[in-house]
């Protein structure tokens, strides 16, 4: 039976699906006609009370039915409907299918209309009577955060979590805590309030400082990691709820010149901002006064902080007499508030830029060291002989995070750092919930930002662990123990670390993101993602209509192919092929090999599987199983006499509603060629 | 105040940074108001395109979708489309505000999307009836009273009279309301104005219609209308030029996006038809990615670009555009001609700001953007309770956005406890 449950249908009709060409009344007579269903016709224009009136008297069931609601752009127009059911009559959110019908609404005949809406109401109606409630289930996890790192980030999320009442460890490499404040000379007082901040940090009762800190291993996951850190004194096992990451950003040395040539004119910018600190242990560095000077400033172009710092310094050379001072850049990094205009300040109070597409090669004559390249502007060889060489430096991740990441199973990430650069992270999320990085810990940036992701991640881990007791869903990825052998497949697949084991593997369910890599690659089928069971596919395939060709079956990773699918059917004059049948699954990385052969044996002409594109996932590699899994089973497919391109696997984003009309378009163009041959 | 509708926060401007700010709000336990002067949410990176090449290239755009959807669904935000802010006064702390929205004359209730009231009008042209690409939203469609000849002299009533009779969504008698509201903070988040790609003249923007802008650019790959606007030829040779309506006298700033866009751009032409050639023509480049050094070293191989920005440009007989430069390496003019040049717009100031600053008596930066408190401090005015999100307060891309508007709500969120 298709219809496994008794099921309550809504069609929420006003004027609007007439207006398009499918007749409701008629419609609505076929809803009824279907096995233990119940039918309502309802305007959602109606007043909120009468709504409600109407609601209750036909869902006098109570909260454990399931409903379907089928409307035109249900989540606008139906909005009140929709927060009825959920909020006053309490169904839960698992027992609610929402369908829009506007797929339905695109054919020119009517009779087309007519059965697609159909086939999208009883596709609905098999999924929904399948569906089992995910419970929510409270957590205690302790309120104890680590926050590692010294930078002020990683002091301001301490901060701000101890005054919300957690209990924090602050773990920092050095002895004391040393923030930097990036582009700004490592010489320079803090200002008020980040002196203040630093303050607090050393102060609070809730803040447990934890100097020279080093983290050697990390267990378990969100909600109740247990971290092993040594410190000079002992090796601490500590259990907390989750962390926050913001190592300090370390200077190195750039590329400006190979090796740094040991000269006492040769300078790094660090060094001379010592210097300029302490003018009186120069000696006869920075001049006597009435000599003139040669600065030049050697390649601060990695970054615009390395630029802003640069220019402070050089501001001090150009405000003295008879001082010339030069910058030496392949690109002027100006991409920060501000900065433009400091540096057009800077060059109109004398500093002269020379751009060069690479840097000049450096000599020492005459114990001063001599620069020598091109003149782009002048258009011949230059040489320059300079009293202070200045070699910039660059801003680059901690010299910690590369054993982290493999500590705490982060994803690979842009060199050093400690969050991989998927848009979907953006701004403080890792592939592990509970682990969160800010500022320093993910890129070179300015203070304000790198204060501003403070706040998200501080915001994220209140989110997780609510300061003690914390939700997660019940019931959502679950293991079968009896099925399961402890193969831990699916612990080295999750991309999540949600994974763990006694006798059988557990899934976390608080870490668990739904993406179902590990239940589609289970060898022992003994993981079922709730909602989206092998068994809802296989009906929603045995139960096509055979009136709607030719018959595609899509299956679309829910955080972009569908929503580019919901885009595309909005979009004029899109029309799909009439045996188009979505399938909605919570990441590529769960669409079952099965899946794609059982859907060629219950009649598909095609399939398509749609993911994100590479690196946009947000589980990281569930388009990698996706497309894996797509090439072994067209070889099999092809073994078994079924031409091969009628399974394709594509990749698009959610705002590409073009791309993916371009694949449906390809598939349906595919199998007109094939019908003719 | 009885009459006043009570909200802890009222956002202004429903882009991606207002979008964010909002949804972080409710998150934290407040009712907030998002008020947006268009008819449509999304605010400009709802339409921007994928740059993804046979990878993502990490250009941000497609984070606007999932917020768009929460936005619609999140019941502690109230939505206030085709609103605009008239007066701004604050007693005890709280702000009062007075705003004007214009008649709904499409009823969202029985608007089936249909699209008929904009193909039948007749001053459709003239921007009457508007419409979005952004299909999150619903209707899709809107009267524009300062353009629809109804609200301009009584002469037209064709949309009401199309729109199917099983629908009849329209009224054109729907007068503009007047609403009240009272927060204890405003955001503005009122976003930036693309540059004007006419303010370099002798780049012919308007005069040659091969001359396109970024954003116009961003816009017809997203709706698949093709490189050349229309059937036409692909062009061949493409020319970007970087830093227009940027990092000039009177743009004294980089923009940080146009760099970043012009080479995803570039990679994403290059990789639907591999035989164009692709040239940037620029000042510096910017940082682009969070791997700068690899990003920059894989678009080299696949583009061509030249450190100089092009003196003028002419047509040629043949009807190709000749660029003349000054090449680095030979300190010679050289030439060049291209099928398509596109002006790397940046971001300029929104169009509302001295108006809105004066009605809420912030401050604006010589550039004409929103002052923040301090550099530390970009969330924040000098005004408490007054908060600043996105590009309003100068340019940012879309993670910049996202980052500061979540500060920016955590912040407000703190200060409307404290009132
Ligand atoms: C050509 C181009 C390409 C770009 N490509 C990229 C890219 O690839 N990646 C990237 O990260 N960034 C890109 N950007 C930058 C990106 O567009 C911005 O970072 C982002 O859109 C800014 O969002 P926002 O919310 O601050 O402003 P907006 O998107 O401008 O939103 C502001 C909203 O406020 C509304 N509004 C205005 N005035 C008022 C008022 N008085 N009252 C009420 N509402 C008002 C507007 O209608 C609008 O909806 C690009 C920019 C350009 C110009
Ligand atoms: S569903 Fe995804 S996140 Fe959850 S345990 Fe399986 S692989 Fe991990
Ligand atoms: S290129 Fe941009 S829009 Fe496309 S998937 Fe990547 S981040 Fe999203
Ligand atoms: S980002 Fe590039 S193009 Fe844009 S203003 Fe800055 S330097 Fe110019």
């Amino acid at each position: 039976m298709s219809i496994a449950r008794d099921l309550d249908i809504i069609l929420a009709h006003g004027p609007e699906l007439s207006a398009s060409g499918i007749d409701y009344y008629k419609l609505g007579l076929w809803a009824a006609g279907l096995p233990k269903t119940r039918i309502l016709a309802l305007n959602p224009a109606l007043p909120r009370e009468e709504l409600a009136r109407r609601l209750r008297a036909f869902l006098y069931h109570g909260p454990k039915h399931r409903v379907l609601l089928a409307a035109l752009e249900p989540q606008r127009r139906a909005l009140n409907i929709i927060r009825l059911l959920l909020d006053e009559i309490g169904i839960n959110p698992e027992f609610l299918g929402v369908l829009d019908l506007q797929e339905a609404l695109g054919y020119l005949d009517p009779k087309t209309c007519s059965l697609k809406a159909e086939t999208l109401i009883r596709m609905a109606a098999i999924m929904l009577t399948r569906a089992e409630p995910i419970a929510t289930q409270e957590l205690t996890v302790p309120s104890r955060v680590l926050v590692y790192g010294d930078s002020f980030a990683a002091i301001k999320s301490a901060v701000d979590l101890a005054d919300q009442e957690y209990s924090v460890l602050l773990g920092f490499p050095g002895p004391t805590l040393h923030p930097l404040v990036p582009g700004v000379a490592l010489t320079q007082a803090l200002g008020e309030e980040l002196r203040q901040l630093a303050a607090q940090a050393q102060a609070h009762p809730a803040i447990r400082l934890l100097p020279q800190a080093r983290i050697l291993a990390v267990e378990g996951s969100a909600g109740n990691f247990q971290v092993r850190l040594k410190t000079p004194e002992e090796v601490l096992e500590e259990q907390v709820g989750a962390m926050i990451l913001a190592p300090e950003l370390e200077l190195r040395p750039g590329d400006a010149i190979g090796a740094p040539a040991s000269h006492p004119r040769v300078l790094t910018q660090t060094r001379l901002e010592e210097i300029l600190a302490a003018p009186e242990e120069a000696g006869d560095l920075l001049g006597t006064g009435d000599a003139p000077l040669q600065v030049a400033f050697l390649g601060p172009d990695s970054h615009p902080l390395a630029l802003r710092r640069a220019l402070e310094t050089a501001k001090k050379f150009l405000s003295r007499d008879n001082c010339q001072v030069l910058l030496f850049i392949r690109d002027a990094k100006v991409g920060a508030p501000g900065l433009e205009a400091d540096l057009e300040e800077a060059a109109s109070s004398g500093l002269i830029v020379v751009k060069l597409p690479g840097l000049p090669a450096l000599s020492l004559e005459n114990d001063r060291p001599r620069l020598r390249f091109f003149d782009p502007v002048m258009h011949q060889e230059e040489s320059l002989a300079c009293d202070l060489l200045v070699l910039a430096e660059v801003y680059g991740p901690g010299a910690a995070n590369a054993g982290l990441i493999g500590i705490l199973n982060l994803w690979p990430s842009p060199p050093g750092f400690l969050q991989g650069d998927n848009v979907r992270n953006l701004p403080v999320i890792t592939n592990r919930r509970g682990i969160y990085v800010a500022g320093p810990a993910r890129a070179a940036m300015e203070l304000d930002q790198a204060l501003a992701e403070a706040d998200a991640a501080v915001s994220e881990v209140h989110q997780l662990l609510g300061r003690g007791r914390a939700t997660a869903p019940q019931g959502r990825a679950v293991i079968d123990r009896g099925r399961c052998v402890l193969c831990l497949t699916c612990q080295r697949l999750c991309p999540h670390g949600a994974v763990s084991w006694d006798n059988r593997a557990i899934i976390n369910e608080l870490a668990c993101q739904g993406c179902g890599i590990c239940a589609s690659q289970c060898p022992n089928e003994a993981i079922q993602i709730r909602n989206f069971t092998d068994d809802q596919v296989a009906a929603a395939m045995e139960n096509l209509d055979p009136r709607l060709t030719p018959k595609i079956i899509a299956f679309l990773c829910q955080n972009s192919a569908w929503e580019a699918y919901l885009a595309a059917v909005k979009m004029h004059q899109a029309v799909l092929p009439p045996g188009f049948t979505p399938l909605r699954m919570p990441c590529a990385g769960k669409i079952d090999i099965d899946y794609l052969l059982k859907a060629f044996t219950h009649g598909a002409d095609a399939v398509l599987v749609l993911g994100c594109h590479p690196d946009n996932c947000r589980s990281q590699q569930g388009n990698a199983h996706a497309l894996f899994r797509v090439e072994r089973a067209q070889v099999m497919l092809e073994e078994a006499g079924v031409d091969p391109r009628r399974l394709v696997f594509r990749t698009l984003a959610a705002n590409a509603p073009q791309d993916f009309l371009a694949a449906v378009r390809h598939l349906a163009d595919l199998l007109e060629g094939l019908k003719a041959a | 105040m009885e009459d006043y509708n009570k909200f802890s926060a009222v956002i202004l401007g429903g882009g991606i940074a207002g979008i964010t700010a909002a949804l972080e709000l409710a998150r934290l336990g407040h009712d907030v108001a998002l008020v947006e002067k268009t008819p449509f949410f999304g605010g400009r990176a709802a339409q921007l395109c994928c740059k993804a090449t046979d990878a993502c290239q990490k250009c941000g755009a497609c984070l606007v979708e999932g917020r768009l959807t929460a936005l619609f669904q999140e019941p502690r935000i109230s939505l206030y489309a085709q609103t605009e802010l008239l007066e701004s006064s604050r007693t005890n702390g709280f702000f009062q505000l007075r705003l004007k929205q214009q008649p709904r004359v499409i009823n969202p209730e029985r608007c089936v999307d249909c699209g008929l009231c904009q193909d039948e009008c007749p001053a459709a042209a003239q921007g009457a009836i508007i419409t979005t690409g952004v299909t999150r939203n619903h209707p899709r469609y809107a009267v524009n009273p300062a353009a629809c000849l109804f609200f301009l002299d009584g002469s037209c009533r064709v949309c009401q009279q199309i729109c199917p009779p099983t629908a009849r969504a329209i009224d054109l008698d729907q007068q503009e309301e007047i609403i009240d509201l009272e927060a204890g903070a405003v955001i503005v988040a009122t976003g930036y104005r693309p540059a004007d790609p006419a303010c370099r003249p002798h780049y012919g923007y308007g005069r040659h219609p091969q001359v396109i802008s970024g954003a116009e650019l961003e816009e017809r790959l997203r709706y698949g209308q093709g490189l050349a606007g229309s059937d036409e030829e692909i062009p061949r040779r493409v020319a970007f030029i970087q830093c227009v309506g940027s990092r000039d006298k009177e743009h004294a700033y980089c923009s940080q996006v146009c760099c970043a866009y012009t080479l995803r751009l570039a990679r994403l032409l290059k990789h639907r038809q591999p035989e164009a050639e692709i040239t940037t023509f620029y000042m510096d480049l910017q940082n682009i990615g969070r791997d700068a050094p690899r990003f920059q070293r894989e678009a080299l191989r696949e583009i061509k670009v030249v450190r100089a920005l092009p003196g003028d440009l002419r047509a040629t007989a043949d009807g190709s555009l000749r660029l003349r430069y000054l090449q680095e390496e030979s300190a010679a003019a050289v030439e060049a001609d291209f099928d398509l040049v596109v002006l790397s717009v940046g971001i300029g100031p929104g169009p509302d700001n001295a108006a809105l600053a004066s009605l809420l008596q912030a401050e604006l930066t010589p550039a004409g953007f929103f002052q923040a408190a301090s550099r530390e401090q970009p969330s924040q005015t000098s005004r408490p309770g007054l908060f600043l999100a996105g590009t309003a307060s100068g340019p940012r891309d879309i993670a910049g956005c996202i980052t500061q508007a979540l500060a920016t709500a955590r912040q407000a969120s703190q200060y409307v406890k404290e009132l």
